[in-house]
């Protein structure tokens, strides 16, 4: 399973590191502003109807998670009725065997792959790598990574955090281009490399928005058009689609289409969206002979008739990620999670599990911008809270955290403990303080430092405010009386 | 449990189970919806649907030209007499073989443009030599299905008569759409699909330019699909 990655580094050291690159989190920050604004104007434009085209998602994505077997049966047997071979995979392990075999089979070596987090999530190219068959990502910014041996720190841009010099090195170093650094140069050389790549590979790799149920259809957006070469020339194909991606009929699809490039990069269609429901029919010259559909779960069940179901509406579009002020500053490789963000924080624990994730769902500050964002409605930094609480109910919160809140609990619940506390805290605190304030000056004492390394920390006022207010009350008790003089 | 070789069964089951189903409902009924979304093409007349489609292509950089029913194919060899965009070269031209360009005389049309090199129209029986002519040509033609007012989309199925090499490897993709077949949004065209027997293989919906923004959010025209889109509306 590869869904976390740079675990060796701990939750605060991969902020930290990112947090130190100035570039890495202007470029997300760009972005954010970017998408954000686009977004806004074409919500704006569409007035009412944009609330109840998220209720409508919402009610028909629900209607398939409670129904979840029912659909995911009948899309599987319409999409074998279309001439698709069917493989289902419970586990990401299933997933990799089977297509491990399809390779064995066809004696292949060469895949071309357009962009697909399913196959990021069970880390199929270092699979097929480890069996010698050569995969070349096509979507530009995934095979900057691919060649850069880099990770992605955004869902929909993933090769924010190189800037044009440091991509035109990385492939002048490694594929031999000699051109500048303007991205339009750069992005025409990639046409040229890797069309050649995709008329000669034998297998095709891709991904699926969504399914869809009646027809046994797959979709695919995309806006580079290196899904369209995947789909159009390998005769072989690989469909990765994930339980959760399934839509009832085509009607529905027209309103998960309506939200999804809206959402994600704030346009209202994206170059290319397609809808292929098997192989090439007879007296077709391209699209491949051959597609196999590989459907896997890898722990989605668990999250439906669960307190997480409503994850299960997600389609991925990035919303939520463009929206977060904790995603702005730590960037996608923050979280070590191939899904970061706010998605991520409820997604990534929802599949994998509270054991290895640090303090990951602490990455949130419970703003809820997430949630008013999302195109589907899900309640994100209500689940994000959900898995807080089931990390304490499942005693995996760190041990230190029980004393602590005891002795916090004892000392707000005392009268006399409190009022000592209060009244001795003014005269230690002046003790350190500089200009009324505790500085970066006292960031020797323990836990304090968190706050004092980075921001001010006001004192603690000497007067009590029940005893001011009392006062006042008095003082305005007392002009009331000379009012009335 | 061994690897691989699962059933639809060994999938399903787990679901079943976490949803408390004692087996797989035989059929579920789509429930009365309780939301219906308005859309910005709601109460549109047809004409004002047309030039809706045409002010949104040109938002996604799409050139649009408008001609009759019969003078389709000096429309069409208009635009690609022009030669290569921007530098006039010869170019070459890949063509659906869709049988209103046969009746338009679209074929005669193209040989008498003396920047047209070589007009290929698409023979399934061909085979791979149609695939290369896409590859090398300036242009592709092909005839929508139809055309999405909203998003100026356009619907491309694939069938013997147009692959998908025409719309895909070309430099520059012209689309003829009938402006009858112009419709308010997706959700009409799927519609009309959903009443066929058979899909077919792939419906493409394209809206402009193949493009990306992956280098710091540039945005490049012209990536693995086609740099320049034209649409032609046939009145």
């Amino acid at each position: 399973m590869s869904i976390l990655y740079n675990t060796e580094a701990t939750l605060a050291e991969r902020v930290d590191e990112c947090l130190s690159d100035d570039f890495k989190h202007n470029a997300i920050k760009t972005a954010q502003e970017v998408f954000y604004k686009k977004r806004g104007e074409l919500v704006e434009e569409m007035g009412e109807g944009w609330q109840q085209l998220r209720m409508h998602a919402m009610e028909v994505r629900n209607h398939v998670t409670e129904n979840l077997d029912y659909y995911v049966k009948q899309f599987a047997q319409n999409a074998e009725k279309n001439g698709c071979i069917m493989h289902y995979a419970p586990t990401g392990d299933d997933a990799l065997w089977e297509v491990l075999d399809i390779f064995e089979q066809h004696n292949a070596c060469y895949a071309v792959k357009s962009k697909s987090m399913m196959t990021e999530e069970v880390g199929l190219n270092e699979i097929l790598e480890e069996a010698g068959i050569k995969i070349t990502e096509t979507d530009c910014a995934e095979n900057i990574l691919q060649t850069a041996e880099s990770k992605p720190s955004h869902i929909v841009v993933p090769a924010l955090h190189f800037n044009r010099s440091a991509i035109a090195d990385i492939y002048r170093e490694k594929r031999g281009y000699d051109g500048t650094d303007v991205p339009e140069e750069i992005t025409h050389f990639l046409r040229k490399i890797l069309r050649e790549e995709f008329l000669e590979a034998e297998v095709g790799i891709r991904g699926c928005n969504f399914a869809v149920a009646e027809t046994g259809s797959v979709t695919l957006v995309t806006n580079e058009g290196n899904g369209r070469m995947v789909d159009t020339f390998p005769k072989v194909q690989i469909v990765f689609v994930g339980i959760d991606r399934i839509v009832p009929d085509l009607d529905a699809l027209d309103t998960m289409m309506a939200l999804l490039p809206r959402s994600a990069v704030g346009a209202k269609m994206t170059a290319y969206f397609s809808l292929d429901s098997g192989p090439r029919g007879a007296g077709e010259v391209d699209g491949p002979e051959e597609v196999h559909i590989v459907l896997m779960d890898n722990g989605r069940h668990e999250l439906a008739n669960s307190e997480f179901s409503d994850m299960l509406r997600c389609m991925r579009c990035g919303a939520c990620l463009n929206i977060c002020p904790v995603y702005r500053h730590i960037t996608g490789h923050g979280y070590g999670s191939i899904y970061p963000g706010p998605m991520g924080l409820v997604l990534t624990p929802g599949l994998v599990g509270y054991d290895d994730i640090d303090n990951m769902v602490y990455a949130c500050s419970l703003c809820g911008a997430c949630t008013e964002h999302c195109p589907v409605s899900i309640p994100i930094h209500d689940l994000v809270r959900q898995h807080r609480i089931n990390i304490v109910d499942q005693g995996k919160n760190h041990k230190i955290e029980v004393p602590i809140f005891k002795a916090l609990g004892l000392f707000w619940s005392n009268m006399p403990i409190y009022m000592a506390g209060m009244t001795l805290g003014a005269p230690i605190m002046e003790l350190l303080a500089h200009d009324g304030a505790l500085d970066a000056d006292s960031t020797w004492i323990p836990v304090v430092k968190n706050w004092t390394s980075t921001r001010d920390f006001d004192i603690l006022s000497k007067s009590r405010f029940r005893t001011w207010f009392k006062e006042h009350k008095e003082e305005q008790a007392k002009n009331a009386e000379g009012g009335e003089q | 449990m061994a690897l691989g070789n699962k059933t639809l069964d060994d999938l399903i089951n787990p679901i079943s189970k976490q949803l408390g189903n004692a087996k797989v409902a035989d059929h579920v009924d789509m429930p009365e919806w309780e939301f219906k979304a308005q859309r910005v093409t709601d109460g549109k007349s047809h004409d004002e649907l047309v030039s809706m489609f045409e002010d949104e292509a040109e938002k996604i950089h799409i050139s649009v030209a408008h001609c009759k029913a019969a003078d389709l194919a000096a429309c069409l060899a208009k635009i690609v007499g022009a030669g290569v965009p921007e530098t006039g070269e010869p170019c070459t031209v890949v063509y659906a073989a869709d049988e209103r360009f046969r009746a338009a005389g679209l074929a005669d049309a193209l040989a008498a443009e003396s920047l047209v090199t070589k007009a290929t129209e698409w023979d399934e029986t061909a085979g791979e030599a149609c695939i290369e002519a896409a590859r090398v040509a300036t242009y592709g033609i092909t005839y929508a299905t139809a055309g999405i007012a909203e998003t100026a989309t356009i619907a491309q199925p694939t069938c013997p008569t147009c692959g998908r090499a025409i719309s895909l490897l070309p430099l520059c993709h012209i689309a003829v759409v009938d402006a009858a077949a112009i419709v308010p949004t997706m959700g009409e065209v799927m519609a009309d699909l959903a009443k066929e027997e058979k899909l077919p293989s792939q419906v493409c919906f394209i809206s402009g330019p193949s493009a990306t923004a992956d280098i710091e959010l540039v945005r490049v025209e012209g990536v693995h699909g086609p740099m320049y889109v034209n649409y032609v509306i046939v009145e």
